[in-house]
Parts: structure tokens; C-alpha cells; sequence
């Protein structure tokens, strides 16, 4: 149940596509103005979480509550606090990079001299407004990433989904959106973040939920998990993670 | 319902912004339609009656007997389009290609006209054209029918040995009489030949029109795969808008097909929309709005882009001639006429063929319009009914 201090929280969350369990009785909770981290090799269920925490799937069991919302009985009011940046590039890559933002923005409500206002300043703020009328097929991967992620801004969500938003960019895009979501969060964001990367994790997050084979297998703030591993010297987030998970390939 | 419409229509408008930044997409709708339409039309010709006078030829291997009283009365009008003809030259020039073919009248012809089993009257054919052994074949049915008991056969020269298979006679002398048969021809009405566009354009606009609502579910399917769909979705965008958005994209581009092509063919070709226009222009909206919801049904039942492509290029493929697009509908054999009436082009084109071409009126077609709306009102509900926007 979420409270002044929570602002998501999910519980006995389970997921499965025919005979494969994706996500297997997971419950957490976010709290407000904070990076949550939700790690987890491939396959371990990170993005069906998401998907159901976002309300675009809907789970076996369990419940999602966000701002005090069920996100299944409420999922209309819900999707209009929540902003979503997919792991692919979900974008018109025909149409300009402001084209992109003002469409995503009066598809979320916005006038259209708002959604114009909007998309400029986003488009500021992930430094792109100068290359804002240029088709997005134009632009390079860290550059559509940083679209990608402004277009979940356009409806000025309280709590933003980003599935694993820097995967194959160079560590300039990579800084930016760092320094773009910490921005957030200090203006009053919540943010579930999903990465490979645990120096990512450990410079961004708050707090992390590890994830794997559907089920949630520890979670704490990253001194917390590294503490977790009784070992001397120093621990790296990515040591405490191969001990949760093993060192066996994951497709 | 004004969420719904407001954001249908910002949907429609960013695809149709998309649509017109896609080269091939406008050279695949608009160019491509016309090259057919200029291709087939010239190559089809005019669809009518020529102004020459087609000449019916006879002969009989009979030296005297009833058959010569018969050539005597067909020829012996003073109009007369029928000409007499001995076997030898006859069968000589039909061999030759000088002439389509004759109509024979066999040695035995007035031994048999009462015995059992009956006479018959032989068409021989050379390269005759399917019009021509038609009119031919027409030719020798008349005669027969006012007989009675006479059927006709049919003999080709090519096919069976040339003149010899035909048997040889030598007609001495032609016996004189009254005439036992008579032909009549009745023209209504002033035939003006039908410009070939009143048929390739019709067909050719529905088959692209349908064509590139498939191809729509490609371009509806890809969203999904890069999960556009999905951000729509969490971004509050409603399913009901997304059809509807869609639909909306597919049937304005089909309005612009219809209306380019139609303005191009009265006013580069001088197509005639027949005595009733409006009936025309409501029969290619209802194309259109099916065509559109076959396009979002399509899509609602593909799983990836690469199947709606596949689906959507297989099925156009077959349709367009089952349903008339490639060649007139009322041409081919009652089999296929009935396979035609399971496809929205079936319909289309029987409504188009009967008013641009045999002159019908609006009442005439109200069927054809009633089933394109059915077809359209079915496209919708299962793309309603199954219509994804997550993988």
C-alpha cells in the first residue's frame, strides 16, 4: 500500500507465458524521489516486471498500487502519472526528433502549444534542440536513446520507467542521461531504472532489487547489498551480483 | 468518445505526415495504378463493336437438298452479311487465315434433317478469335434453332488435319426455293465503342487501393514489434483509438487514391462514369472504406511485420483476379464469377463493370454496395475484436 513516504508498491506480482514462469510472486516498493534499481541477468524477468508495473501487462496475480491507484482497476488514471521509456527504440524514426515529442505529448493530453513548449525543453535538457527538426533515422544510437528517454518526460510523469535506457552507447550519452536522470530525481522524480551495467547501478540508485529466475533474490541500497557479501576489502556491486546469480551464461 | 476521436485523429494525421515522406509509398499508391491503367488499356484495346461488318461464310458438301435452299434465302438479301462459299475455297481460305471460318452444312445434312440421329451443321475454325468463333458459332445455333431437332458441331481446322478431316464434296448446283431460314439482326441504340480505361481503371484502383490497406498492416505491425504501440498505451492512448487512428490513415489515403485516379481518367483518358456518376463515386468509397478495414483486420491477425507483409502481398495477389481485377469478371466461367463473390473486389467490380460499362443505374448496384458495406462492417469487427497493441 502506498503512503505519503511510498509511492509504488507491488506485491505478489507473478507472470508466466505458457509453461515458463517469468515472474514468480515478487513484491517491493519504491519510495517517492527515489532511483530504484531492478538488476537482474538476461531473461531474469526485469522488463515483464516493468511491463506490469507500467500497465501494459496484466499479471497472473498479485497487485500494483502507484500514488495510491490500483494499476489494475485504475490503469486510465495510473498511466497519466507514469512515464515509460522502452528498452527498444520506440520512436517514428521518419518523423523529426520535436515531431516525435509533440506527437507523444498530445497523445498524453497536451495542447498543442504546450506539447511544443514541452518537447523544446526536453529536448534541451538532453542537449538535442539544436538537431530537434532533423529526422530521428539521422541521429546516432546515443542520440535516439536520448530521445527515446525525453519522450517519457512529455506527459510529466511523478514515477519514470527507463528499461535498461543506455544499452549500446558511447560513455558521453552514457554521462548525460546519468546526469539527465539524477536531474529528475532532484526535481522530484521517482525512477525505476533497469540496467546491465552495476557501476551504473551503483552510481545512480538508491536502493536496488536484484531479480532473477522471476523471483527477487535480495534488495537493499548498494552499501547494503555489497555489505550482504561477507568478504574483506573492497566489494563491487558486480561481485555481489555474480554471487546472487552465478556465473553461468544467461541467454 | 472525444478522447477516442482526438486521438484517432492525431494518429491519422502522423501517419499520413509519415505516408507522405515515404517515396515508394507514393510511387507504390499513385504512380503505380496509373502505369497499369496506361499498360492494360492500351494493350486491351476499345471493349465494343468494330466498324467493320463481320461476314458470316457458308458451304455445303450437299449437291442438292434443303441446305442449298437455306444458303439461297441467307444470301440472297440484299444486305446480306452471309456469303456462299464452295468447300474447297472455303476450307482452303480459312487454312490460310484469309477467313475466320465457315459454316458447313454436311453431305448428309437434308438425309438426316428428319432420321435419326438428327442433322447437324459443322463450324469450321481457323484462328479465330474467341469473338469470332463465337459470332460464328452463334451463327450456326441460329440456323439450327429454326430447324428444330439440329445441334451444331464444331470442327478446327488447325487442330484436325486441315480441309481432308472435313471430308470433300462438290456442289453442283444450288436448288432454288423459298426461304427456309431467316436472320435477323436488331441493333438498339447507337454502339459506341467502350474506351478500354472503363474497365482497367475500376479494376486496376480497386486492386491498388486494397493493395496498400494490406500493406498498412505491415506498417501497423512494425509499431507493435518496435513497440510504439505499447508506448501508446502506457502513455494513456486508448486501443479503441488506435484502430480507429489507423482506419482513418488507411481510408484517407485510399480518398486521395480514388479521387487522383478518377480525375486523372476523365481527364487524361476520357473515361465515362456511366449515366449515373454518383453511383460510381458511392461504389468506390465503400472500396475504400472496406479496403481500409481489411487493412486494420490484417493487421490485428499477423503477429510480426514479415507475416503481414507475406499475408498481405498473398492476399492481394489473389483477390485481384478472383475478383475481376485483371480481366472482367463476366468474361470468365460461372465457377469463377461465384469464387469472385467471396471477395470485397468481386463485388467492387461487378458494380463498376455494370455502371461504367453496360450502362446501369444507381438501383441497379444497390447489391454490390450493400456487400461492401458487409464486408467493410466484418473487417472491423474482427480487427475489434483481435486487434493487439503489444506483442
Amino acid at each position: 500500500m502506498t503512503t505519503d513516504k511510498v509511492f509504488l508498491s507491488a506485491s505478489g506480482l507473478s507472470k508466466s507465458f505458457d509453461s515458463v514462469q517469468a515472474v514468480n510472486d515478487i513484491s517491493f516498493s519504491i519510495e517517492r524521489q527515489e532511483i530504484f534499481g531492478l538488476l537482474g541477468p538476461n531473461g531474469a524477468g526485469k522488463t515483464t516486471t516493468i511491463r506490469m508495473l507500467s500497465t501494459v501487462l496484466e499479471p497472473d496475480a498479485g497487485d500494483v498500487e502507484i500514488g495510491s491507484r490500483s494499476a489494475l482497476r485504475e490503469a486510465g488514471e495510473v498511466r497519466k502519472i507514469i512515464g515509460v521509456c522502452p528498452q527498444e527504440i520506440a520512436l517514428y524514426e521518419e518523423l523529426s526528433a520535436i515531431d516525435n515529442l509533440v506527437f507523444f505529448g498530445r497523445m498524453a493530453g497536451l495542447g498543442g502549444k504546450e506539447a511544443k513548449e514541452a518537447a523544446r525543453a526536453n529536448l534541451e535538457l538532453v542537449g538535442l534542440l539544436e538537431r530537434g527538426r532533423d529526422a530521428v533515422r539521422k541521429f546516432s544510437g546515443g542520440m535516439k536513446r536520448r530521445v527515446n528517454i525525453v519522450v517519457a518526460l512529455m506527459s510529466r510523469p511523478q514515477l519514470l520507467f527507463l528499461d535498461e535506457p543506455t544499452v549500446g552507447i558511447d560513455p558521453q550519452s552514457r554521462n548525460h542521461i546519468f546526469d539527465t536522470v539524477l536531474g529528475l530525481r532532484d526535481e522530484g522524480m521517482t525512477v525505476l531504472y533497469t540496467t546491465h551495467y552495476m557501476e551504473e547501478a551503483d552510481r545512480l540508485c538508491d536502493r536496488i532489487g536484484i531479480i532473477d529466475g522471476g523471483s527477487m533474490i535480495a534488495l537493499g541500497s548498494p552499501d547494503e547489498l555489497k555489505a550482504s557479501l561477507d568478504q574483506d576489502g573492497d566489494v563491487t556491486l558486480e561481485e555481489v551480483f555474480l554471487n546472487m546469480t552465478g556465473r553461468s551464461l544467461r541467454d | 468518445m472525444t478522447t477516442v476521436l482526438r486521438q484517432a485523429s492525431l494518429i491519422a494525421a502522423k501517419d499520413t505526415r509519415i505516408f507522405f515522406r515515404d517515396r515508394f509509398a507514393l510511387i507504390f499508391s499513385f504512380l503505380f495504378p496509373l502505369l497499369f491503367v496506361v499498360g492494360f488499356s492500351l494493350a486491351l484495346g476499345d471493349v465494343g463493336p468494330s466498324d467493320d461488318d463481320f461476314i458470316f461464310f457458308v458451304s455445303t458438301q450437299e449437291e442438292r437438298g434443303i441446305s442449298r435452299q437455306i444458303i439461297e434465302s441467307l444470301t440472297s438479301a440484299e444486305d446480306s452479311s452471309v456469303v456462299y462459299l464452295e468447300y474447297d475455297d472455303a476450307a482452303r481460305r480459312t487454312e490460310d487465315g484469309e477467313i475466320d471460318g465457315f459454316t458447313l452444312f454436311p453431305g448428309d445434312f437434308t438425309e438426316r434433317l428428319f432420321g435419326d440421329p438428327p442433322a447437324s451443321i459443322e463450324i469450321a475454325l481457323g484462328g479465330a478469335s474467341p469473338g469470332e468463333r463465337a459470332a460464328i458459332r452463334g451463327f450456326a445455333d441460329s440456323i439450327a434453332g429454326q430447324l428444330g431437332q439440329i445441334g451444331t458441331t464444331m470442327a478446327v481446322i488447325a487442330e484436325v488435319g486441315g480441309p481432308e478431316a472435313l471430308g470433300r464434296a462438290d456442289p453442283a448446283s444450288m436448288a432454288a426455293g423459298p426461304g427456309l431460314v431467316e436472320l435477323e439482326a436488331e441493333q438498339v441504340g447507337g454502339i459506341e465503342p467502350v474506351p478500354a480505361t472503363n474497365f482497367t481503371l475500376p479494376a486496376y484502383l480497386t486492386m491498388f487501393v486494397f493493395f496498400a490497406a494490406a500493406m498498412s498492416a505491415e506498417a501497423i505491425a512494425r509499431e507493435r514489434q518496435n513497440h510504439t504501440l505499447e508506448r501508446l498505451m502506457s502513455n494513456g492512448t486508448r486501443r479503441e483509438s488506435v484502430i480507429v487512428g489507423k482506419f482513418l490513415t488507411s481510408i484517407y489515403r485510399g480518398f486521395m487514391q480514388l479521387a487522383f485516379l478518377w480525375v486523372v481518367g476523365i481527364f487524361a483518358f476520357n473515361i465515362d462514369l456511366g449515366a449515373t456518376a454518383p453511383a460510381v463515386i458511392l461504389v468506390s468509397l465503400l472500396m475504400a472504406l472496406a479496403s481500409s478495414c481489411f487493412g486494420v483486420m490484417l493487421a490485428a491477425i499477423v503477429k510480426t511485420h514479415n507475416a503481414a507483409v507475406s499475408a498481405g502481398v498473398l492476399l492481394s495477389m489473389t483477390f485481384a483476379p478472383l475478383g475481376g481485377c485483371w480481366w472482367p469478371l463476366f468474361i470468365t466461367p460461372q465457377w469463377m464469377q461465384s469464387l469472385g463473390k467471396l471477395t470485397p473486389h468481386g463485388w467492387a467490380n461487378t458494380a463498376f463493370n455494370k455502371l461504367m460499362l453496360f450502362g446501369a443505374e444507381f438501383g441497379d448496384v444497390l447489391p454490390e454496395m450493400g456487400m461492401l458495406a458487409l464486408f467493410a462492417a466484418a473487417f472491423m469487427a474482427v480487427a475489434l475484436w483481435r486487434f493487439r497493441l503489444s506483442i
